[in-house]
């Protein structure tokens, strides 16, 4: 799709990158949920501490626990935005995620047998979807997360005209 | 009474049944009656010789064996027997408990009887039917070419009455409850000509016949084991059918019973005593522990001396461990059957209380497991399992009817395994290729840091407990363990690309080596953690519909791992390597 995808991947040098990649709302979003669920679990902390007053054990503990969230908010959107990408061929959905441990799949159209899209309540405020394609293996769903509507819906078409072109039952 | 054309067996009449009115849950239905109704009892042919086409979508049903009414009701009541029989001692003098078990009895007998009514099912050119329940009722339908496996099973009430219950596999997956597609309470002959007609059906021509392997590729070691030759012909109600030709291809031999004990089987049949021990006791109020036997027992035992009271317990729960996990073998195994029927279709058959007969279509089989427990391997064991879909691969593997060999000497699984998929022994028993250092460095490491992880909490937990130091020293032991079990989970790592099958083998406690037809993957996953990263190796997972789903090669050098992907399936991964990578045009191997 890209040239930029031609490149071998950084990650995994044998391979090539996925030629694009997600939206760059989505790490407002991965933000904005990683702060949702730190700022709970901190809450969690907070109420525990307050019924045993607060003492030194505690108030380290929630420290250590608020600055590992921090840097969680702020270092795996970044990181997952540079390793979350996708690419769709006529033969094959090919795709790239993760960010401490990473994910390569690959499926081939011929094999998808549904097609969907979903946004949850935090996705639809930053205006994303994701797509999810599945194969006859329980073990196969390909999801791309943190697509702007427009996209979403554009893959969905074409991954819809293409799974059509295919005949058998997949298996 | 007046039967419609060709309807052997009484026990399948015919029913004209209410219009449908609901759709089918499963697939697109078809029944517009452009099929004619093809009542399955033995008219198959008939019905269509004398063209009854006028037979609407409405028409054809069948019901299960009247004697299935008998089955419900018993086996509900054998089910609440613990119960009723705790009610009836605890009230035996005041009559209440008498009532219970008649309402439970009047209970079961009722739902028996509507479960009878309300079961039906259908079967035209394209789709089986089935309808169930009374207040929410079930459709279900299945087009004939998806199905996979026809599991015929019996317990023994079901052998009494002669019936048995028919479980019908597709490709799907995820079966929510009460969506499993089963007939439970045909007739004997009923379900025989239903296997019959459902794997030899329309398709059955149209599917590709699975290439025969030489009997000669088996092991001359244990090569007598396999009996090629005629077995008795079916007893088939069908006369279209004619009866199938088996080659058995292996049979349960006594001397297997030797490995009965070294697989969790035992454990599992243990726990169901155990299980079922104590629901009588909680509902007859009757502590077995207090009763005279066994009072007596403890006694005994506790006047033993110390030494000689550990050597006896542990005597005892060996000696009651080898009888149960025997005891379990033969119940799950005896008369265990291979038989290659016709090109196209596997049967195992087996048991000895309950029976099961599942017969799998080659068509459908897309490899095999071979799996080898700690202790079976030890004793130069394994088992083999199919790997296809319809039948699910995991816990209670052989509940669902995947066996293809019991625990049995590792030759005969190899060629079980070879003769099954029809290729050499190679590709069954033959080297596999390594990992390399990395690997192996990556199993040490992960082995002893989980090893030193375990000994650092011990020894945190007893300096701040002040327990004894000899708790914490006594964990170092986990280390040489650790060790042990990371040599050999590395030298258990292994694939290999041959005759057009991934073959890939891991693990240490449990051992498998799975061989797959490569064009059964039906995609990749490529994993990659930070620490894998940083030894460059990764881990391939091939999806595919059949068996557990997904195969790994585990921890394998990533350029490795991208050429055993373009060699299975070239044309779906090469678009996606770097143009840089250099690969083996064909890594495959023929032999």
């Amino acid at each position: 799709m890209t040239t930029e995808g031609m490149a071998a991947d950084a990650l995994l040098p044998g391979l090539r990158a996925p030629g694009n990649r997600v939206s760059r709302r989505a790490v407002s979003y991965w933000t904005a949920r990683a702060a949702v669920s730190g700022a709970s679990v901190l809450l969690a902390e907070v109420v525990a501490a307050a019924t045993s007053g607060f003492s030194a054990a505690w108030r380290t503990a929630i420290a250590a626990t608020a600055a590992l969230m921090a840097a969680h908010a702020v270092i795996m959107p970044r990181w997952r935005f540079r390793v979350h990408r996708w690419e769709v061929t006529d033969e094959a959905l090919y795709t790239r995620s993760g960010w401490f441990s990473v994910h390569w799949r690959i499926a081939p159209i011929s094999r998808i047998q549904t097609i969907d899209s979903h946004r949850s309540f935090g996705e639809r405020i930053f205006g994303l979807a994701n797509v999810t394609a599945t194969t006859a293996s329980a073990a196969g769903p390909v999801r791309i997360h943190g697509l702007d509507r427009a996209t979403a819906d554009e893959l969905l078409d074409r991954l819809a005209v293409a799974t059509g072109r295919t005949p058998g039952d997949a298996t | 009474m007046p039967m419609p054309a060709g309807v052997p067996a009484p026990s399948s009449v015919p029913v004209p049944s209410s219009p449908a009115d609901a759709a089918d849950e499963i697939g697109s239905g078809n029944s517009d009656g452009a099929a004619p109704g093809l009542p399955v009892a033995g008219s198959a042919t008939a019905a269509a010789a004398t063209g009854t086409a006028d037979w609407g979508a409405d028409t054809g049903w069948l019901r299960l064996s009247p004697r299935s009414l008998v089955v419900r009701p018993v086996t509900d009541l054998v089910r609440l027997l613990p119960v009723v029989a705790g009610l009836l001692i605890l009230h035996s003098r005041t009559g209440v408990g008498l009532i219970w078990g008649i309402v439970a009895s009047v209970g079961a007998i009722v739902t028996g009887v509507v479960h009878w009514f309300t079961t039906r099912y259908r079967i035209t050119d394209e789709r089986v039917y089935l309808r169930r329940g009374l207040l929410s009722q079930k459709n279900l339908s299945v087009a004939r070419d998806r199905i996979r496996t026809v599991d015929v099973t019996a317990h023994p009430l079901h052998r009494l009455l002669g019936v048995c219950r028919v479980s019908i596999g597709t490709g799907r997956n995820d079966f929510a409850a009460g969506e499993s597609f089963h007939l439970d309470g045909l007739s004997r002959s009923d379900a025989e000509s239903l296997r019959v007609l459902l794997l030899t059906g329309p398709q059955a021509a149209a599917q590709v016949a699975v290439g025969q392997a030489g009997l000669g590729d088996a092991p001359a070691a244990g090569g007598s084991f396999i009996q090629p030759g005629l077995t008795k012909p079916l007893a088939l109600g069908l006369p279209a059918a004619a009866p199938q030709p088996g080659d058995e291809l292996v049979r349960l031999r006594l001397g297997w019973l030797r490995y009965a004990p070294l697989t969790m089987t035992g454990l599992v049949v243990l726990g169901v005593m155990v299980g079922s021990a104590v629901q009588f006791s909680n509902a007859t109020n009757v502590n077995l522990a207090t009763t005279s036997p066994v009072r007596q027992i403890f006694a005994d035992f506790e006047a033993l001396p110390l030494a000689r009271r550990i050597l006896a317990g542990v005597a005892a729960a060996l000696v009651g461990y080898v009888l149960v996990a025997t005891a379990g073998y033969v119940g799950v195994f005896w008369k265990f059957r291979l038989v290659r029927q016709g090109a196209d279709t596997l049967r195992v058959t087996r048991g000895l209380l309950s029976t099961r007969a599942t017969t799998i279509s080659l068509a459908r089989l897309r490899g095999v497991e071979i799996s080898e427990p700690l202790l079976l391997r030890a004793a130069r064991g394994a088992r083999c399992i199919a790997i296809t879909t319809g039948l699910l691969v995991g816990r209670g593997a052989e509940r669902e009817g995947s066996v293809l060999l019991p625990p049995a000497p590792r030759a005969v699984a190899q060629a079980v395994a070879a003769e099954v998929l029809g290729v050499s022994g190679e590709t069954c028993s033959g080297w596999l290729e390594r990992h390399g250092p990395a690997a192996r460095r990556r199993r040490y490491l992960r082995a002893l840091a989980g090893a030193a992880l375990i000994i650092a909490v011990v020894a945190w937990l007893t300096t701040v407990g002040h327990g004894p130091a000899w708790i914490w020293l006594g964990t170092l032991a986990l280390l040489p363990i650790a060790a042990a079990l990371a040599a050999d989970r590395y030298r258990s790592l292994g694939h290999r690309l041959i005759n057009g099958r991934l073959v890939t083998r891991t693990g240490s406690l449990v051992r498998r080596r799975s061989i797959i037809a490569t064009e059964a993957i039906i995609g990749w996953r490529i994993h990659q953690s930070w620490f894998q990263r940083r030894q460059g190796l990764v881990t391939l997972t091939a999806t595919t519909a059949a068996g557990r789903q997904h195969y790994a090669v585990q921890d394998v050098p990533a350029t490795q791992a991208l050429a055993i992907a373009a060699a299975a399936t070239g044309d779906l991964i090469r678009p996606f390597l770097a143009a840089e990578l250099d690969l083996p045009a064909e890594l495959t191997e023929q032999d």
